[in-house]
């Protein structure tokens, strides 16, 4: 067996100047390096911001294969994500995040598990979520093993989902294909654009299935991240805005497209 | 009238030399639930019968359940069976009862049937449950005993002295394969009381409630056929039985690719190492050494030589060639050894 999996890993990146960037992306792309089985390519989106750009042109990614993409509009990490996964060489792509790690074992599990499953399209890690400090918060994904839970245990459904949100796409890897069939993240959707994303490719039956293998290390809410934001920064939402959010996702998923949506707070 | 006595003990010596004396197999009514012994019992009868013996199913009921919803309608169909309910079993002295060791009160009333008595001992720990104390096999005409282990073998023997003992190894049939799919996050337990398998669950949940779900098993009451497909889908097998006699659980687990967490039973089977399986001493850190390895197995970190260790096992246990070869042997020994014994009585008869 060739040790290698054709695997486009997509890494939307909006600036070099969050709280410990450096260490992050250091441990990020060791974690590439010391897959079991190598990866085919690295697709970096990035914004135009300088201190990022030179950083990214003098960082050494030791034997990867990156290819990098600017990304010269305002920073939006659905709209890079779209635009890596656009761009992704393979049949296979996987998301990524710079304050995030791979467990080396990933890779090589989902090669098996492709093997292994042929009919499923998009396959996510038990993923470990920790707090800043590197401290365990708990698992996601992994509830699709739970009793009771799903239809077919391991198995992510539409019926699922419609009662549990609590799902993450960091780390999954999927079929290009089903971006192309059914559309990729919406921008639009803030807060739970993954959610909606996973609402709709589970709606138009896209087989997805949890590893039960510890796939990836998610840093929790890290200061400046894109939902710490959502829930302590410039972007804070307030409860019914959250509401609005997760019932948003609730009816866009029937569409493909990207529509136009707004909230517009009840009591305005 | 002597005439007829010789023609009788000729009958029984050709019927002897024919393979077709009676073999009688005593079975307990499991009602449908399957049982490890009850297994080995009609393996054992199957075989023989394939090799040209007679053997027969007797059972204390008319209303016997019979095996065929967990073992398999062949072992139904091919093996002849009889309740002892309401008639009398047709017995020569040729034939052979071979009673489990539990059934002391049945020895009791087979005690002056003329046929061969064999005590069927598959888990020591029943062996005196119904013998009143200071009764011995022996006195109900019992001096042979077929147990599964030479550990067992050991305990028994200074037991039951002047019993003479022989050893057939169970069996694990073919339908214990490992999955081609990965398996899931499931623990298959096997508990002899059922509380030690609550306990376990119910102490892992709450210390260790990041592993919620983790998904136990209870294997009990399920048929052969759902047994071996739920316990390949495991990653863990979790066993508890001070008072086995062999653990055929885990030799089922080890063949279904599952490694087990196993509590060291009173007799230690004689397949047991140290690179075979988790054998622990210490029931109250079972969870933990679950959890443990639960660990392990999610991070990829278990030692590819568990598994080679575990098939190397498996491998003394899974050839049903040499299963066959033993129990055929044994009771072409045997039937040889009672014509001699008719033999002599018959030399002594013309005499």
């Amino acid at each position: 067996m060739e040790n290698k999996f054709d695997v486009s890993v997509i890494l939307p990146i909006k600036s070099a100047l969050a709280k410990n960037f450096d260490e992050y992306f250091q441990k990020a792309i060791e974690s590439l390096n010391n897959q079991r089985v190598k990866i085919d390519e690295l697709v970096i989106v990035h914004t135009g911001e300088e201190t990022l750009v030179n950083f990214l042109n003098n960082f050494n990614f030791g034997e990867l294969t990156v290819n990098k993409y600017l990304w010269d509009k305002t920073p939006n990490y659905c709209d890079q994500v779209n635009m890596g996964l656009t761009n992704a060489k393979n049949q296979w792509v996987s998301l990524f995040e710079f304050d995030d790690e791979y467990s080396a074992i990933w890779f090589k599990n989902v090669k098996q598990y492709v093997e292994a499953h042929p009919n499923v399209e998009m396959f996510l890690p038990v993923v470990v979520e920790t707090d800043e400090k590197g401290i365990f918060a708990g698992f996601t994904n992994e509830a699709t093993f739970a009793a009771n839970f799903s239809q077919e245990m391991g198995f992510l459904t539409n019926d699922t989902l419609q009662n549990y949100q609590n799902f993450q796409t960091a780390g999954s890897v999927f079929k290009k294909s089903i971006i192309d069939d059914f559309g990729g993240f919406k921008s639009s959707v803030k807060l739970t654009f993954i959610y909606e994303f996973l609402l709709r490719l589970s709606y138009n039956s896209v087989v997805i299935m949890t590893i039960p293998k510890l796939g990836y290390k998610h840093t929790n809410l890290r200061e400046g991240s894109l939902f710490w934001n959502y829930k302590n920064g410039e972007d804070k939402m307030t409860e019914d805005e959250v509401k609005f959010w997760i019932q948003t996702a609730k009816k866009e998923y029937f569409f493909t497209d990207d529509r136009v949506i707004k909230y517009e707070p009840e009591n305005k | 009238m002597e005439n007829a006595n010789k023609e009788r003990v000729q009958k029984s010596i050709d019927n002897l030399k024919q393979r077709q004396s009676r073999l009688y197999f005593f079975v307990q009514d499991t009602k449908g639930n399957a049982k490890a012994s009850i297994r080995f019992t009609y393996q054992m009868a199957y075989e023989l019968k394939k090799s040209g013996f007679n053997p027969i199913m007797i059972h204390e009921k008319k209303d016997y359940t019979g095996v065929k919803s967990w073992l398999g309608e062949d072992y139904m169909n091919e093996l002849e069976h009889r309740p002892i309910e309401g008639q009398n079993l047709e017995i020569s002295p040729e034939d052979f009862l071979i009673i489990p060791e539990i059934f002391g009160y049945v020895m009791d009333q087979v005690k002056h049937l003329p046929c061969a008595k064999i005590v069927l001992t598959q888990q020591y720990s029943n062996m005196l449950e119904t013998l009143q104390p200071g009764q011995s096999w022996t006195q109900f005409g019992f001096y042979k005993c077929i147990t599964t282990t030479e550990v067992q073998k050991e305990y028994i023997e200074k037991v039951f002295r002047q019993v003479s003992f022989d050893i057939v190894k169970p069996f694990i049939s073919e339908t214990f394969q490992p999955k081609k799919t990965p398996p899931m996050p499931i623990i298959a337990v096997h508990s002899r009381e059922q509380e030690d398998t609550i306990n376990l669950i119910k102490t892992f949940y709450l210390r260790f409630p990041q592993y919620r779900w983790f998904t136990f098993r209870d294997m009990r009451g399920l048929s052969e056929k759902e047994f071996s497909n739920s316990l390949r889908e495991c990653f863990l097998s979790v066993w508890i039985d001070d008072k086995s006699g062999f653990g055929t659980f885990p030799l089922e687990s080890m063949a279904s690719g599952v490694p087990v967490i196993g509590k060291i039973p009173n007799l230690a089977p004689e397949w047991m190492n140290e690179d075979n399986g988790i054998w622990v001493t210490d029931l109250t850190s079972m969870s933990e050494y679950v959890a443990d390895f639960a660990q392990n197995w999610l991070e990829d970190n278990i030692k590819p030589e568990l598994y080679e260790s575990m098939k190397k096992t498996v491998e003394q246990y899974n050839n049903k060639q040499i299963f066959t070869e033993n129990v055929v042997n044994l009771f072409d020994g045997y039937l040889s050894y009672r014509a001699t014994t008719l033999e002599e009585q018959l030399s002594k008869i013309e005499d």
